[in-house]
C-alpha cells in the first residue's frame, strides 16, 4: 500500500515530527550554562576563605548540567504510553523514598531533606516533583472538560496530599506550596468547574491557616512568615536575609557591577547565594540588563511548554506539559519574588539555575519528558487522540 | 493548533507572574538603584576613627597651663572573645583593675554582644603592659591610647583657661562636632576650640558581612590640635590669686562677709592681659572624668563657675570719680565755687549737701566722711576722694543741661563713661563678657517703661541721679575688667585697646594659626596736661598725706611707693546691713603706665582697707619680684 511516493510523504512526515524543539532546548542550554557561571562567582571567594579551591562548587554544578542534559535526552526518547505506565511505580517510589528520609536523612539548616547517596546527597522532595505531576496528569487524563466529578477532584488531592504532606513533615514548606499550585493549575486545565476552582483555592487558604495556628511549623519558618508580613521588624534576624538581598539586587543598577565584580556577594552579604538566593548573584553583577533577560529565558521556556500543551496529542501529554510549565512558573516566581522581596522566604531553588544536583536533574527531567510530548506531537495541529 | 481557554487562560497568569517580576526589578534596580548602591557601600566600609590629641594652652613664658596626655584605655571588643572565655575574661580583668566583677559584666551587657566596652579610661602603665604581656590571657582586649586632659597648674587660672565636657544640643550644630566628642565649654577652652580641638584619625577598613576586616581602604591620622599661648604670666596670676585670697581672709577676720574676689592685671599698652582671676577658683582637672551633680551644685552656688572678672557686675563706686575728674578738665566743668584747677582750692567740703524739695522737705547728701574734706580742688577731691566736690561737678552739669540750660548734655558725664569703655562689652576674648550699666534719662525711662520695679516710677530723672552716677553708685555697673581698661585708657592718653587674652596660636611646627593682634576699641581726645594731672592725682591717692591708700602703700619703700598710683572705691551695697564691697584700681609705673591693676573684693568693705593692700603685694611682685605670701597687712578705713 506504501507507494514510493507515499512513503516519502511518510518519511518527511516523521522527520518534521521528530525534530526538536530547538527554542526550548536553546533556552534551556543557556540557563544551564548561566547556571554554571553564576555558582561560580558567588561560591569562589567563599571556598577560597575556607581554603578549598575556587572551582569547587562550578565543576560539581558543572557535573549537574551533564547528569541533567543525559536526564533531558533520556526523558524526551520516553513514549508517551510507557510513560502512563510507569506512574503507579514512579509514585510509589517517591512516596517510599520521602518516608526512608525519616530514619535515614541528614539534617540541615533545621531541615531533614537528603539522602546520602554515594558522594552526593539526594532529595527526595525534588524528585517528587515531576512525578507527582506525571501522576496527576494521569489521573486527570480521563476526565471531561467543566463535568469533573468530585470524587476525582478528591484523589488528585489526596494524591498530592500524601508526599505534600511527608514533605511538610521534613519540614519544607515551599515546596509543599508550589504542589499546590502547580495541582490547582492542573485541575484547572484538566477541566474542573469553576466552584470547584474556588472551593480548592479556599480550600488551601484555610489549610495555610491551620497549619499556621497549629504550630507545626518550626520557629524559624514562622520567624521568616511574620518577618515578612512586617518587613520593618527585626532586621537583624529574620529579615536580614531579605534585606541584603534587596540591597544587593538594587545596587546591580541597570548595567550591574560586572561579572565577578559583585561585592555584596563576594563579601558574603546574602546567605545561600548560590542556592536560594542565587539570582542576587545574578542581579548584582549583570543589573536589570542581565536579571531580565534571565526572566526572559524563563519566559521563553515557559511559552514553548504552553505551546507544547496545546499541541500535546494526549490529554495526558497536556495535563503533563501544563504541569511541567506551572512547576518553572512558580517556582520562579516564588524564588526570584523571595529574592526582591515579594514573597515569603522559603527554601525553594531557582530552577536550573540554583547550585545543587537533585533540583537541577529533577527539573531536567521534567522538561525532558515535556519535550517527549513535544516530539510525539500529533502532526495534524488540533489533533488529539482522546485516551 | 488549538490553545483551550483554560491553557491560555494559565498562559496569562503565567505571563503576568513574569511581568510582575520584571516590575519589582525594574523598581529596585532602576527607579531606587542609587539608593540600595549607597546602602551597599556603607555597609561594606567600617571606619573607626581616633579622637585628636587637643592642643595645649601655656602662659606667655611657655609655662603649660592645659595639656594632653595618652592615657592606656582597656578596651574589650566582643566580638573577638569567645563566649566560653567570656566569663573568665571578666574575672581577670575585674581582678587587674580591682573592681567588682558584677559591675565589669553590666559594662559587658551594656554594650551588647559584639560590641565595644571600655574597661578602664585610664589604667595604669603597669597593668596596660600586663595586659599586653598577657595577650592569650585577655582575647578580645586590647589597650588603646586615648587623649586625656591635664591642668598641671590645678586651679590658677582656672577661670581663663576654662573647662571641657560633652558637648550640648548647641555645640552639635557647630560642624564637626559630634555627641562623643568633648569640647570647651569654658575660657579659652571654649572660645579657642576650633583651634585647640584638631581634627579626628580615622581608619576606614573593607568588611565583609560578619564585620571581619578585609583590608584598609584609607587613613588619616589624628591632627593635634594648635597650641594656644596667652598674655598671662603666671607668676602674676598666681600672685594675683593670692593676694585675693589674702584679702578675702582679711575681710572675714573683720567680720565681714565676703565671699568673693576678683582682679585683673593689664598692659595699658596694648590691652594684653596678664592675670585675670576670680575667687572661689575650681580645678578643671575636676571636669575631665566629669563632675557628680552634687560637687557640681556645691561649687556653683559657691559661683566658683563664673569669672567674676569678666561676669561679675558691681557699682565701680569712687573708682568712677575719675570719669568725672577728666571731664572737669578736658571740658571745664567745676563746682561752681571752685576755681580753676591751677588756682588756689576754693571748694569748701562741709561734708554734707542739703536740698530743699518743693514740699518744704528736706534731702540731705552725706560724704563717706563725715567731718568733710575741708578746702578741696579737683586734685585733692581725687586724692582724698570727696563726694561732695564730684557732686557739684554734677550739679553743675544738670542745671546747665536739658531744659534747664543748654551749657551742656544732661549725659554728659554717662558720655565720658562710655568712651572709656563702660556700659558695654569689652569684646574680650572669652565667653560669658557681661556689658555692665551706665544708667540716664532714656535708659531710666525705658526702664520705667519696659521692667516696672527696676527703678522708682513715681517720679523721672534727677539730680540725685545725675549725683548717683557721678561718684558710681546707684545703677552705675561695671566689671573689673571694665575698671581696669578704663584707666588703662586714661593713664595711656585715651586709647581703649580691646582687652586680649591670647597672644597667639601656632602649629606643632611653630608656625602662627592665629594671632591676636592689639586692636584699639577707640580712642577719645585727652590733653597731655590731662593724662599728665591724671597720672600725678593718682599717685597723690597712693603717696599724698590724705590720699585714701595711703596707708596700705605705707611700708612699702618711697622709691616703690612713689611708683604707683591707684583709686580706691567702696560700693555701697545694703546701707542698713552696712555691706560694701571694696575696689582698688592702681598702675604702675605712674610715669611710664605698665600695669593696672583692678581689684574687686565682693563684701569685703572699705577699699582703702581691704583691697588696697592686696593690690599692694601684686605690685611687690611686679615691682621687686617679691613673692605674695599670707600675710597681709590691712589699710586705712577709707573710701
Amino acid at each position: 500500500m506504501a507507494t514510493l511516493a507515499g512513503s516519502r510523504v511518510a518519511w518527511a512526515e516523521r522527520e518534521r515530527a521528530m525534530r526538536p524543539d530547538f527554542v526550548l532546548i536553546g533556552a534551556i542550554a543557556a540557563l544551564s550554562a548561566l547556571s554554571v557561571l553564576m555558582v561560580y562567582s558567588a561560591s569562589a571567594s567563599r571556598l577560597e576563605a575556607f581554603g578549598l579551591p575556587s572551582t569547587f562548587d562550578m565543576r560539581r554544578q558543572a557535573i549537574f548540567v551533564t547528569f541533567g542534559a543525559a536526564a533531558f535526552i533520556g526523558a524526551s526518547l520516553v513514549k508517551e504510553r510507557t510513560l502512563r505506565s510507569l506512574v503507579p511505580f514512579a509514585y510509589a517510589g517517591v512516596v517510599l523514598i520521602l518516608l526512608a528520609v525519616f530514619p535515614f536523612g541528614d539534617e540541615a539548616k533545621g531541615a531533614q531533606r537528603w539522602i546520602a547517596f554515594g558522594g552526593y546527597q539526594l532529595q527526595p522532595s525534588e524528585f517528587a516533583k515531576p512525578v507527582i505531576v506525571m501522576t496527576l496528569a494521569a489521573l486527570l487524563a480521563p476526565a471531561e472538560e467543566g463535568y469533573m466529578r468530585w470524587s476525582r477532584v478528591f484523589r488528585a488531592v489526596g494524591l498530592v496530599g500524601v508526599p505534600s504532606l511527608l514533605i511538610f513533615l521534613q519540614p519544607d514548606l515551599g515546596t509543599m506550596i508550589v504542589f499546590g499550585f502547580v495541582g490547582l493549575a492542573m485541575l484547572f486545565v484538566a477541566g474542573t468547574t469553576m466552584r470547584q476552582i474556588v472551593a480548592l483555592a479556599l480550600a488551601a487558604f484555610i489549610g495555610l491557616g491551620v497549619v499556621l495556628s497549629l504550630g507545626v511549623l518550626r520557629d524559624f519558618q514562622l520567624e521568616r512568615l511574620t518577618a515578612f508580613l512586617d518587613q520593618e521588624s527585626d532586621q537583624e534576624n529574620a529579615n536580614y536575609n531579605q534585606n541584603q538581598s534587596r540591597i544587593t539586587i538594587g545596587s546591580g543598577q541597570i548595567f550591574g557591577k560586572g561579572l565577578f565584580a559583585g561585592e555584596q556577594t563576594n563579601l558574603s552579604f546574602v546567605p545561600a547565594q548560590s542556592t536560594d538566593f542565587i539570582f542576587t548573584a545574578i542581579a548584582e553583577q549583570l543589573g536589570f540588563v542581565g536579571g531580565a533577560a534571565v526572566l526572559f529565558l524563563y519566559a521563553l521556556v515557559t511559552w514553548r511548554l504552553v505551546m507544547i500543551a496545546a499541541r500535546a496529542r494526549t490529554r495526558f501529554g497536556q495535563l503533563l506539559v501544563a504541569g511541567v510549565a506551572s512547576l518553572i512558573v512558580f517556582h520562579v516566581f516564588i524564588n526570584v519574588g523571595m529574592t526582591m522581596g515579594l514573597m515569603p522566604v522559603t527554601g525553594l531553588p531557582l530552577p536550573l539555575m540554583s547550585s545543587g544536583g537533585s533540583s537541577f536533574v529533577a527539573m531536567a527531567l521534567a522538561l525532558g519528558l515535556a519535550h517527549a510530548m513535544w516530539l510525539q506531537r500529533s502532526p495534524v495541529p488540533g489533533e488529539r487522540q482522546i485516551l | 493548533m488549538r490553545l483551550g481557554w483554560r491553557l491560555a487562560a494559565l498562559g496569562v497568569v503565567f505571563l503576568a507572574a513574569f511581568v510582575v517580576l520584571t516590575l519589582q526589578l525594574w523598581l529596585l534596580q532602576v527607579a531606587r538603584g542609587d539608593e540600595y548602591d549607597v546602602a551597599a557601600a556603607r555597609q561594606q566600609i567600617k571606619i573607626i576613627d581616633s579622637p585628636a590629641p587637643r592642643g595645649e594652652i601655656r602662659d606667655r613664658n611657655g609655662e603649660v597651663l592645659a595639656a594632653t596626655r595618652a592615657a592606656s584605655a582597656i578596651v574589650v571588643d566582643r566580638s573577638l572573645v569567645p563566649a566560653e572565655r567570656e566569663p573568665e575574661v571578666i574575672e581577670r580583668l575585674a581582678t587587674l583593675l580591682d573592681m567588682p566583677a558584677s559591675e565589669v559584666e553590666t559594662l559587658f551587657t551594656d554594650a551588647g554582644s559584639g560590641g565595644r566596652v571600655v574597661v578602664g579610661e585610664d589604667v595604669a602603665a603597669a597593668d596596660a603592659l600586663f595586659v599586653r604581656e598577657h595577650a592569650e590571657e585577655f582575647p578580645g582586649v586590647a589597650i588603646e591610647e586615648l587623649p586625656v586632659r591635664t591642668y598641671p597648674q590645678r586651679t590658677a587660672a582656672a577661670h581663663v583657661i576654662g573647662y571641657i565636657g560633652s558637648p550640648d544640643a548647641r555645640d552639635l550644630e557647630r560642624p564637626g562636632i559630634r555627641p562623643d566628642d568633648v569640647v570647651g565649654k569654658f575660657g579659652v577652652e571654649r572660645e579657642y576650640d576650633e583651634l585647640l580641638r584638631g581634627a579626628r584619625g580615622l581608619v576606614k577598613y573593607r568588611v565583609d558581612a560578619g564585620r571581619n576586616i578585609l583590608s584598609v581602604e584609607g587613613r588619616e591620622r589624628a591632627e593635634p590640635g594648635a597650641t594656644v599661648v596667652l598674655n598671662l604670666d603666671l607668676g602674676v596670676q598666681q600672685a594675683l590669686e593670692q593676694s585675693l585670697d589674702n584679702a578675702l581672709a582679711l575681710a572675714r577676720g573683720e567680720g565681714e562677709l565676703a565671699v568673693r574676689a576678683a582682679g585683673v592685671v593689664l598692659d595699658p599698652r596694648d590691652g594684653s592681659i596678664q592675670a585675670m582671676a576670680s575667687i572661689p577658683s575650681f580645678d578643671p582637672a575636676d571636669f575631665v572624668g566629669g563632675l557628680t551633680r552634687r560637687e557640681w551644685d556645691l561649687q556653683k552656688n559657691l559661683g566658683a563657675f563664673n569669672n567674676f572678672a569678666i561676669q561679675g557686675l558691681y557699682p565701680p563706686a569712687s573708682t568712677f570719680k575719675s570719669v568725672a575728674y577728666v571731664m572737669a578738665l578736658e571740658d571745664g566743668i567745676f563746682p561752681d565755687e571752685a576755681a580753676a584747677p591751677s588756682a588756689e582750692a576754693g571748694f569748701f567740703c562741709s561734708g554734707l549737701v542739703e536740698f530743699r524739695l518743693g514740699d518744704e522737705s528736706r534731702q540731705t547728701f552725706r560724704d563717706w566722711k563725715p567731718e568733710g574734706h575741708g578746702l578741696v580742688d579737683l586734685h585733692g577731691a581725687l586724692e582724698q576722694s570727696c563726694d561732695l566736690y564730684f557732686w557739684s561737678i554734677a550739679l553743675r552739669v544738670w542745671s546747665e543741661s536739658g531744659a534747664r540750660g543748654e551749657l551742656y548734655d544732661e549725659a554728659q558725664i554717662q558720655e565720658w563713661a562710655r568712651a572709656m569703655g563702660f556700659g558695654a562689652e569689652s569684646s574680650i576674648d572669652l565667653p560669658f563678657e557681661q556689658a555692665g550699666l551706665v544708667p540716664d534719662r532714656e535708659w531710666f525711662e525705658r526702664a520705667q517703661r519696659e521692667s516696672p520695679g527696676r527703678v522708682r516710677s513715681d517720679s523721672t530723672w534727677l539730680g540725685g541721679d545725675v549725683m548717683n552716677v557721678v561718684i558710681g553708685q546707684g545703677d552705675v555697673l561695671a566689671t573689673p575688667l571694665q575698671v581696669a581698661n578704663a584707666y588703662a585708657s586714661l593713664v595711656n592718653g585715651g586709647t581703649v585697646w580691646r582687652p586680649r587674652i591670647v597672644d597667639r596660636v601656632v602649629d606643632r611646627e611653630g608656625g602662627e594659626v592665629f594671632v591676636n593682634q592689639p586692636r584699639e576699641l577707640g580712642i577719645y581726645e585727652l590733653a597731655p596736661s590731662t593724662t599728665a594731672f591724671m597720672r600725678e592725682d593718682l599717685r597723690r591717692v597712693v603717696n599724698g598725706d590724705n590720699g585714701t591708700a595711703r596707708v596700705a602703700f605705707s611700708t612699702l619703700p618711697a622709691g616703690v611707693r612713689n611708683q604707683i598710683g591707684g583709686k580706691t572705691g567702696t560700693a555701697e551695697i545694703d546701707k542698713s546691713k552696712d555691706i560694701n564691697t571694696a575696689w582698688f584700681v592702681g598702675v604702675a609705673p605712674i610715669d611710664d603706665p605698665q600695669h593696672v591693676i583692678a581689684i574687686v573684693v565682693d563684701g569685703g568693705g572699705s577699699g582703702g582697707r581691704i583691697a588696697a593692700p592686696a593690690a599692694r603685694q601684686v605690685f611687690e611682685y611686679l615691682l621687686l619680684g617679691q613673692e605674695v605670701g599670707d600675710e597681709i597687712i590691712p589699710g586705712e578705713e577709707a573710701d
